[in-house]
């Protein structure tokens, strides 16, 4: 290996270090404090990391590993939502009596699998990341094991995703076994007779994937698990781990050009379409947010993975462009809502405050938290002003360009599905503020500073910003991976054969 | 630059009343009443300055927005958005006025809304770019569902979501529509754009064409609103506070009718002429269907919520008859409606104050006790009912007279709403006004700036009614009137 491919990988070495030094540190001394700061150091390391990384983009690191401009942004995404977490975790343990190392370790393990995922270029560095990162995810998920809900939801996450992994190594198998190739690039497109083994392998892959997107029918498990995750775990599974498990399913279906794949086009469209209506459909009537959440990750998934529903190559880089464009947008949102929360909640309260009408009258009372919350939530409605409304512009624009009229029909209906709820939430921040003696306590428990304040009216500046002029950043999201362009000229060659 | 710094000054003011209104909410009112009438003043000036407007659209800002997407940041204006924007600012002058007795709390947060939900309508008529134009037209959605759910009726939520969803769901069919037109101009010409005179120049073929055609439809009729589409209009107007359904009525269905007018008509001529049986029933439907509805309310807001719908389907039925007098007869009625709308709305506010009731049975012989206030609302009820004099006669005489020609059944049928409207209008006014007091129920008559209000809306009924050529020169060379009559003809 050369120095430079040390460079190209040096935020992913920078995490594995920290693990270790992690548990050193632990064995060292404990304290509440000195591990979060030093893995928030850890993660601004890497973060920094990935300048020198810049330089090296579109090159393979062992045939595991394929660094290029889409997987380095994912990773900044993933690394940025990361540090709020561990921000957000720390303020969240601090309150309880006994040390959290371990939870540390596992954050940074589980990011380091996401950040695999996103590399990945091989099906065992696609294993290797999701289980890493799902593994890590049930410790997680468990980790308040005095919570009603919360060893429920990690055996529940524990056992599904499981089988998840194990339906995606059969599937690889298969490919395998159809193929003889464990690269993403497995198969020269253009050559489309892959045999049934093959189209059930990619199928059985695709089923692990939609698992992890919590895409119908494998949703089931994202409500309960959503709800019983202590809340800054939650941050971590609707931001990191869609985020991870986004780009590993782009390259999957880009890398080996799946889209010219009629059956599997289908499958996906369907997919699509049912996570956006069901998703919609069951947040409706939710009265606890975090469930609500989940309901609507379903859905924003469906609208997301619309983009991977493209006829032809053109149309790669401004699908992938509308992609990122809209997962950020949706991690933006996420994140001021789940700020929110996590600030208002404590690791050792019986549950987090999560039902949202305990928000009554909020605009009255915290004029700025509402405000910030009422934006992120129409911002995930999709409303002008809003980077929300821009990333569905950029969807509709995909859609419309592959000419997609059934995923089309269906936005625009789960859209209107999903006003509602979000409509819900908004009155009930702006209505009049109910007259009870317990309301104090209800609301201003938790452990709410001033920087959660300034984060979360820092995002959603931003998601104004974006809304107004989503040029600043979507001039720069210009993916011209050149590995994709490649493959695409490798089948031209191969089918003027 | 006219309309952006009309447009700039409202946001200012509205952020401005945001931050710092809290401190001094008394003055609020006088403080978006100035700016609205430094608006005001500054179109007339621009208007008195160019006369070149009321002939053809002229250009005005134009920088680059979302490069990527070809969108601009462009507007223009001709006559048809310079009346349009002309009645927003003086229907928001009303809406202050009405406000100003009638808003108990949140003041700041108050105005803030009005002022950018102003800014939002007049975007709409500005706006020369179609990513633009559905901007400002969500824009407005926004403020507007505020004011209905934190400071309407006892209803309100319901009314807001409703009203909400209904926009939302049919201006999405539009967004579809407008993008597919933008590609289209890709394939045509190239590259892609989103302004409206590159529009232009599209050359659609009749399927395609006639699916766009209904993409921007619906959204307009919706927002008109027409037959199958009104049903969020009776709750939304009934609960809006009275500035709010002042508002709608007098402008926010306005905007519907301008995109008829605008986009609909010119830009897909011959799927217009395919549509025009559908849109006409769809007309003469909601003219009777508005009428009869109205007769069978209780409730003042709601009554007149229904007249509108009755009053807005001569719109459509004047615009897809493709005859000049009638597309003319539609401009009329546009204006004539909003300010006979929103004055009778803003009577219901008035004795909303007063009985803080809107149930007509409830109300009764205040002739009595406020003598000034009966004679406004009867002037008022006259002008809906299309009394020869106000101006709300020249528009529906119009319409009637231009359609004829073509569509004699529905200009029949259309023709019998008429006398529904005198009746239902005169229910309305014996209803609330006259017939035995109830016991006990004094009212205090017309305060200064109710005068105030009435008048205004009443100098200009009266005025454009017996002069209605000075609203109408501006029409003359415009429009395709002229125009689509040879092509609809031929077709």
């Amino acid at each position: 290996m050369k120095l430079a491919q040390f460079i190209a990988i040096a935020p992913e070495l920078i995490l594995s270090l920290a693990i270790v030094m992690q548990l050193l540190l632990i064995a060292l001394k404990r304290s509440q404090h000195g591990i979060a700061f030093f893995t928030m150091s850890a993660i601004l390391l890497a973060l920094f990391a990935h300048y020198p990384a810049m330089t090296q983009v579109n090159s393979a690191v062992t045939p595991l590993i394929y660094v290029d401009v889409f997987s380095l942004t994912l990773k900044v995404l993933i690394l940025s939502c990361t540090l709020v977490a561990v921000w957000v975790s720390y303020g969240y343990l601090r309150s309880a009596v006994e040390f959290h190392d371990e939870y540390y370790v596992l954050l940074l393990l589980a990011v380091l699998g996401a950040n695999i995922l996103v590399l990945a270029n091989h099906f065992a560095a696609v294993f290797l990341g999701f289980e890493l990162l799902s593994l890590s995810l049930v410790g997680m998920i468990g980790y308040l094991h005095l919570r009603q809900h919360t060893l429920e939801a990690g055996f529940k996450y524990l056992i599904l995703s499981a089988t998840a992994s194990s339906i995606m190594l059969l599937g690889m198998a298969f490919v395998y076994g159809a193929t003889g190739e464990l690269s993403l690039a497995y198969q020269v497109p253009g050559q489309q007779n892959l045999r049934l083994l093959g189209q059930a392998g990619l199928v059985l892959i695709m089923v692990g994937f939609s698992f992890k997107l919590s895409l119908v029918p494998f949703h089931t498990w994202t409500p309960d698990v959503y709800q019983g995750a202590p809340m800054p775990v939650t941050l971590l599974l609707a931001t990191v781990s869609k985020a991870a498990m986004f780009a590993i399913l782009v390259k999957f279906w880009l890398v080996s050009a799946i889209f010219n794949n009629e059956t599997l086009q289908v499958l996906l469209l369907s997919i699509a379409i049912a996570s956006m209506l069901l998703g919609n459909l069951l947040a409706l009537t939710q009265k606890n947010i975090k469930r609500l959440l989940a309901y609507s990750s379903i859905a924003h998934m469906g609208y997301l993975i619309i983009v991977l529903a493209i006829q032809s190559q053109q149309s790669v880089a401004w699908a992938l462009k509308s992609g990122v464009f809209y997962i950020l947008v949706y991690i933006l949102a996420t994140l001021i809502l789940m700020i929110y929360l996590a600030g208002r909640s404590k690791a050792h309260g019986v549950h987090d405050q999560d039902d949202w009408r305990d928000w009554q009258g909020m605009i009255w009372r915290r004029p700025a938290h509402g405000a910030c919350l009422i934006l992120a939530l129409l911002s995930l409605a999709g409303i002008p002003l809003t980077a929300g409304f821009i990333g569905k512009f950029y969807l509709f624009t995909v859609a419309i360009e592959n000419q997609l009229w059934g995923a089309i029909a269906a936005l625009i209906i789960g859209s209107g599905i999903g006003l509602y709820y979000y409509l819900s939430i908004i009155f009930c921040i702006l209505a009049k503020p109910p007259v009870t003696q317990c309301q104090t306590v209800a609301v201003s428990g938790g452990s709410f500073t001033i920087s959660h304040t300034t984060v979360m009216a820092m995002l959603t500046v931003i998601i104004i910003a974006l809304g107004v002029f989503p040029d600043i950043l979507a001039s720069q999201l210009m993916f011209q991976s050149e590995q994709i362009p490649i493959i695409f000229n490798e089948a031209a060659l191969k089918s003027e054969w | 630059m006219i309309l952006t710094n009309i447009i700039a000054i409202l946001m200012l003011v509205a952020l401005v009343s945001l931050i710092i209104g809290s401190k001094f909410s008394r003055s609020l009112p006088y403080l978006a009443a100035g700016s609205v009438v430094l608006c005001f003043f500054l179109l007339a000036r621009f208007a008195s300055n160019n006369h070149d407007i009321f002939h053809q659209a002229m250009p005005l800002l134009s920088v680059p927005w979302i490069t990527s997407l070809g969108i601009d940041y462009a507007t223009f204006i001709d006559s048809l958005s310079f009346i349009l924007v002309a009645l927003t600012l003086i229907l928001a002058l009303v809406c202050i006025l009405v406000s100003v007795n009638e808003i108990q709390h949140h003041h700041n947060f108050y105005y803030f809304n009005l002022l950018t939900a102003l800014a939002g309508i007049i975007g709409v008529f500005a706006a020369a770019d179609l990513f633009l134009f559905f901007f400002f037209w969500e824009v407005m959605l926004l403020p507007m569902t505020a004011l209905i759910a934190i400071w309407g009726h006892e209803n309100r939520r319901y009314a807001a979501i409703k009203f909400f969803i209904f926009t939302q769901v049919s201006s999405l069919l539009m967004l579809v529509a407008i993008i597919i037109m933008a590609f289209i101009h890709q394939q045509q010409f190239g590259e892609i754009s989103f302004n409206y005179f590159d529009w232009q120049r599209l050359n659609l073929s009749m399927p395609l064409q006639y699916w766009l055609m209904l993409g921007f439809f619906i959204a307009f009729a919706v927002k008109l609103p027409s037959f199958p589409f009104h049903t969020w209009l009776p709750d939304a107007h009934t609960q809006a506070p009275t500035a709010g359904s002042v508002l709608l009525a007098g402008v926010l269905l306005k905007t519907g009718a301008y995109g008829l007018m605008r986009f609909v008509l010119p830009l897909f001529e011959q799927a217009t002429v395919e549509f025009a049986p559908i849109a006409i029933a769809l007309g003469v439907i909601s003219i009777i269907y508005g009428a009869v509805m109205a007769f069978a309310q209780s409730d003042f807001k709601r009554l007149v919520a229904y007249s509108s719908i009755s009053h807005m389907g001569f719109v459509t039925l004047a615009l897809f008859s493709f005859s000049s007098i009638a597309y003319h007869g539609a401009i009329v009625t546009i204006v004539a409606h909003g300010l006979s709308s929103a004055a009778l709305f803003s009577m219901a506010g008035i004795l909303y104050q007063r009985l803080h009731t809107r149930e007509l049975s409830k109300m009764g012989g205040l002739f009595a006790s406020a003598p000034r206030m009966g004679g406004m609302l009867l002037v008022f009820v006259a002008a809906a009912f299309g009394m020869p004099g106000l101006l709300n006669f020249v528009g529906e005489f119009m319409t009637l007279t231009g359609t004829f020609a073509s569509h004699p059944v529905a200009t029949v049928l259309a023709a019998t709403a008429m006398i529904g409207s005198a009746i239902y209008g005169m229910y309305l006014f014996q209803g609330s006004f006259q017939g035995k007091p109830h016991a006990g129920v004094q009212i205090a008559d017309l305060l200064a700036h109710e005068w105030l209000l009435c008048g205004l809306l009443f100098a200009l009924l009266l005025y454009l009614g017996l002069f209605p050529q000075s609203l109408l020169m501006h029409f003359e060379a415009i429009y395709p009137a002229a125009n689509i009559t040879v092509t609809g003809g031929k077709l």
